[in-house]
Order: C-alpha cells, then structure tokens, then sequence
C-alpha cells in the first residue's frame, strides 16, 4: 500500500508570485508547448517534489495551475497545452518574456515509498507531462528502483510529447511502449490505445505500481483494464486536476469533499479517491 | 465594570483617537457595521443584515501591483487600526472559524494576518435574538463571546464590560474615565427560538448521504444568485482577478460564492458541479460536514442570515431537521 505525504509549505507570501523569465520554449505538438523557467538573476524559482504543481501567471492576464514535469539545477519547466485564454496568452510568449511563478504546491508522487518496486508509468496525450517528473526523478535515481515501465500513448505521432525522451533517452533506463491511437504514414510502432496495449502486454502486478495520468476516459478504461489484471487500487496512483485558485487550500475552489486538491492532492491512489464523494 | 449608555459615544470618541470604530448601524439599504462619524446611534435591536468579514477580508482586495516593464511585484500590506464596537457572539465565532482557515491551517494568508492583528472585537451580548436565529444550537452563547477582546452586555442603563484579552485592556485603559466599578447583575440567559436538533456524527451522516436525493429537493427553488455566501459571515471563498493597465496593473481578490455556475468551471468547459443541486449540496456539506472533518468544528454558527435573506426561501436548517427526523423514524 503507497502512503501519499502531504506537500511541503513555502514561506512569506503565497499568494504573491515570483518574476521570472521564460529561458526556452519547446513545441511538443502543434497544441502543447513547454517553458522552460528562471528567475531573473539566472536561479531556479524553487525545488519542486516530482508531482508538485506551481501556479503560473501571464502577470497582465492571469493565472492557473500547472504540474512542473522536469527541473534542472537552474530551471524548472512545465508544458501547458492550449485550451483557454491564459493558455493562450502563454503559448503567445517568446524566449525572454517574463511570467509570475508561486509555488510548489500540493504533495508529491511516493518517491520514497516506492524504492526497490517495479513501476509501471502510464500516460496519455499531455498526461505524460506530470508523470515525467517522476520518470525522470526514477530514471536519475535508477538503483532505488526496480523495473521502470513506460507505456505511453497518444491520437497521433504530432501528438505525442516529449519525443526526445520517449524515443531516446528513456529507452536505455526503462523499457517503453509506445502507442498511437489510428495508423498513419511512417510509423511502425504500435497503434490502439492505451487501455487495450495496456491488456496486450499483460504486465504482472506482482511487486508494481502503477503511475497513471491521461484524460478522464482514458484512466476509467485503464482502471478496468489494471483491475482486470489483478493490480490492486492500493498500487495504482494517480493525479487530479480542477480548477484553482490560491493553490494553498483558502479559496475553496477546487474542493472534493473536505480535500482540496491543491493541498492535500494532486497526486492520490485509486483507493483514496474512492473514499472521496464522487465529483471530480 | 460599567458604562452608562450616554457616556458610550464619548468613549466611543476616545477609541477613535486611535483607531476606525466600526459599529453595526442602519445603512441606506441594510445595516451593517459602518464607520462611525462621531454621531452615528448604534444599531442593536437586531444583528445586522451584512457580515463583518468585510473588515478582514474586504469583499475586494489589493493584493499586489505587477509591474512587466520594471519586472516587479509590489506587496500590498494593510496596517489599518480598526476596532468593532458591538458585534454579535455570532459574528465573533465567525472570525475564529476564520482564524482557523486563514491563519491556523497550512499557510498563512498574510493579507487577512495582517487585518486580525489590526483588529479590536467589542462583542454586543444578544438579548433579542431575531425569528432566524439559532446561534445557541450551533455552541455559541447569546450572551456571551470568549473570542471578542471585550463583551458587553445590556443592562438597563448602562452596559456591562468583560475584558478578555491584552487588547481588551488597553481598550479598558482608553475608556477608564468613562466607567465605573460595580459587579455586573448577571446576564438574563437568552435563548433562541429556532432551535436545531443535530446528531454528534451529523457530518459522517451528511457525507453517507452525498447521493440522497435530498439535494435535488432542497436546492429545487435555488436561483443561484449567491446572496447566502455573501451574507454569510463565514463564507470564504474567493476568486483571484487582475486590473490591467497595458504592462502593469493591480492583482487582486475578491468574493465568490460556490452557488455561481462557473465557480469550478475548468478551462475547457469541464464542470464537476453542473447544476445546483451539486452547488448547494457543496455550500451545505461545506458548512456542516467538510469544514467540521477539516477543522474539528461546524462553519455555521447560526447567524440565521441566510434563511433571513434568501429569495427562495431555502432553509440550512432544513438540512440536520431531515436527518434528525429520518434518525427518529428510524
Ligand atoms: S440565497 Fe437562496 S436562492 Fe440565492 S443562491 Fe443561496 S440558496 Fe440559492
Ligand atoms: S450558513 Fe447561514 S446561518 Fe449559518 S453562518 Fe452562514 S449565513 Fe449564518
Ligand atoms: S486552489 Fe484555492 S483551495 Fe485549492
């Protein structure tokens, strides 16, 4: 069984966010892209858990959460699709821009809990993008943990996120799968979706957990399919998302039952959802 | 301690030297606690319709000023005197429950910090509680308000003083020339006439009855218009908005209420309470069940201007009398 800890508290101010400058922008697909983030005397804004999410501001237009899904000695990113105005607002920055940074917020994937199990990390479409943070977190500390799983899918190659990782560097620390929703032209690797590839490669729950993160459809069909094949909900964990606001569990927002999703969650197992009232 | 009632504005006066005096006051349109011009007659016939949370947590606030062209953010840090003379143990119990969110839970809001340590509570003992009160069935006193700095109760001619705290002495300091020694008769005990049956376990009831079909019922006549978490003392939740000028601007907060539609509305359009009866079941478990398993204690204390003010007609006590009855029908 995981036991998910609670997330760790920032200091002065949290509803005041830091000026930062965006280093570097990656277009993963023609609607996500990811920022690259600095403070303005070239720092990394904070160190967040794998998980963790931060709230991000276009400062003249608004804010909004986000899971930060890599960081590196002086940067942390996140990669933000395109859905609404602030998003838009993001995808319209250049290299340079600067955008408000508060955080981190909430708790954080079992990192220690799981050491020395196998896990089996599954996503789907910009749902790789919180996972990534724990990949990478496994990936760096490879001998803490035991067989590393990626099987990750989206509705097309252009949709896929991340293809450096999934196509080269992940490969020589885990084993991936990777899957495209319809055939297309030029590529040879597996297509269906993720729940049924899920069942093809009938992955053994002996000793694994699961880190699942993809749109609400995908995750109920995994869920059969993981149940199916004998994982517990104990060992299967995942993040959630709803509207915030404060990120520190005051504004009310983004409440199920007497959690707030930006304090007590993102990151929950199955088995812990399931003692929440049913209005995610 | 005692004052006599007209001597109360002349030490009202020597409070004002120092600090803004708040006092519940007939308003244009509602009562509410006003600042006091010198003259104003206090209101205490009744509580007033409006809350005092706006003095802790202003329906908007300046939270901080951006500014893109020099890459700044500028705090805001109010630092405002401001002592309430003749609020309702009510109303003081809303302020703890406040306290509690504000500046006993994870972070420290340090907007509402600041304005609380700003703060003086003179609390107002009830002796009339109005048809829609029921603040005695939710553990609140009438007559009483160990929260408050200092209580005061009516007593005839003059009131009766309490000191609870450190602030509350130096409020007795300020107005020494204006009291007199005298142990207080005691205070007629007052009793609300709605009262509330509740069971001790009534949130684990409540949350057992997520899906009943009771919210459908209960929220039947709701209009969503959001005039009960705006006039609810307790209600706290609030929406985060900026005023834009060009590449700098102010970013702050304001009310908001769980009972509009797009409360949780995600980018994208996703909404996990779609309609109302999801909303004010929200409102309610918040009030009765969620608050309580957070934090150890009920978010309603009883203040009765809910069912007061409601167009619809809609009734929080409703909630725990449903329970309660299906308790004794077994
Ligand atoms: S005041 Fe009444 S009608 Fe308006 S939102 Fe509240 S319950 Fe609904
Ligand atoms: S819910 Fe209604 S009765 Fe209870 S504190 Fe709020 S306004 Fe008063
Ligand atoms: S975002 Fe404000 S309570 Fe969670």
């Amino acid at each position: 069984m995981v036991e998910i800890d609670h997330g760790c508290k920032c200091p002065g101010n949290p509803l005041l966010p830091q000026i930062c400058k965006v280093i570097k922008i990656t277009e993963e697909t023609p609607d996500v892209k990811t920022f690259r983030i600095q403070t303005l005397d070239g720092k990394k804004p904070f160190t967040p858990l794998p998980g963790q999410l931060a709230m991000i501001s276009v400062l003249n237009v608004g804010e909004a959460m986000f899971s930060l899904t890599a960081q590196g000695d002086d940067w942390i990113e996140s990669s933000i699709k395109r859905v609404g105005f602030l998003t838009e607002a993001l995808h319209n920055l250049f290299e340079g821009d600067l955008v408000g940074v508060r955080g981190p917020y909430g708790n954080h994937f079992p990192t220690e809990e799981l050491k020395g199990r196998d896990i089996l990390f599954v996503g789907g479409g910009i749902g790789l993008a919180p996972v990534r943070s724990f990949i990478r977190h496994a990936i760096a500390h490879r001998k803490d943990y035991g067989e590393l799983d990626v099987l990750y899918g989206s509705r097309s190659y252009g949709d896929l996120v991340f293809k450096e990782d999934i196509f080269d560097h992940w490969p020589k620390a885990c084993n991936t799968h990777i899957t495209i929703d319809i055939e297309e032209d030029g590529w040879d690797g597996h297509v269906g979706f993720v729940p049924s590839y899920l069942e093809e490669k009938a992955f053994s729950p002996e000793g694994k957990a699961v880190v699942l993160c993809g749109p609400p459809i995908m995750i109920t069909f995994c869920l059969i399919s993981l149940a199916k094949m004998g994982f517990s909900k104990e060992n299967v964990i995942t993040t959630l998302e709803m509207r915030m606001k404060c990120g520190v569990g005051k504004c009310g927002r983004c409440n199920i039952g007497s959690k707030y999703v930006c304090l007590d969650g993102p990151v929950f197992t199955m088995a812990e959802l399931e003692d929440l009232p049913d209005e995610q | 301690m005692k004052i006599k009632k007209d001597k109360f504005k002349d030490a009202l006066a020597s409070i004002a030297k120092e600090a803004k005096v708040f006092l519940p006051m007939k308003g244009v349109y509602a009562s509410e606690y006003r600042v006091w011009d010198g003259a104003g007659e206090p209101f205490f016939e009744r509580n007033t319709a409006l809350p005092p949370k706006e003095l802790l947590f202003p329906r908007s606030e300046r939270m901080y000023e951006y500014d893109l062209n020099a890459g700044t953010v500028t705090e805001a840090a109010p630092d405002e005197k401001i002592v309430i003379a003749g609020i309702r143990p009510c109303d003081v119990r809303s302020v703890e429950h406040l306290d509690k969110v504000f500046l006993e839970s994870e972070y420290t809001d340090v907007y509402y910090r600041a304005r609380r340590e700003n703060l003086t509570m003179i609390a107002y003992g009830c002796a009339t509680p109005a048809p829609t009160c029921f603040c005695d069935s939710m553990d609140v006193v009438p007559t009483d308000a160990p929260g408050a700095d200092v209580v005061m109760n009516d007593a005839g001619n003059s009131y009766v003083l309490t000191v609870n705290t450190p602030k509350g002495e130096h409020i007795r300091d300020l107005i020494s020339s204006f009291l007199s020694e005298g142990k207080a008769d005691d205070v007629p005990a007052v009793s609300c006439s709605l009262k509330v049956e509740k069971p001790d376990d009534l949130h684990k009831q409540l949350i057992a009855r997520f899906d009943d079909p009771m919210w459908e019922t209960l929220s039947d006549a709701c209009l969503g218009c959001g005039c009960c978490s705006y006039i609810c003392p307790t209600c706290y939740c609030f929406d985060i908005g900026r005023e834009n000028r060009g590449k700098t601007g102010t970013a702050f907060r304001c009310w908001d209420s769980c009972m509009f539609s797009d409360y949780s509305r995600m980018a994208g359009g996703h909404n996990p309470r779609p309609t109302k009866k999801e909303r004010l079941r929200n409102r309610y478990l918040h009030k009765l069940a969620y608050f309580p398993e957070r934090y150890g204690t009920s978010l309603c204390v009883g203040c009765g201007r809910c069912i007061d003010k409601c167009p619809a007609r809609l009734d929080i006590t409703n909630v725990p009398d449903i329970i309660q009855g299906s308790e004794s029908n077994g």
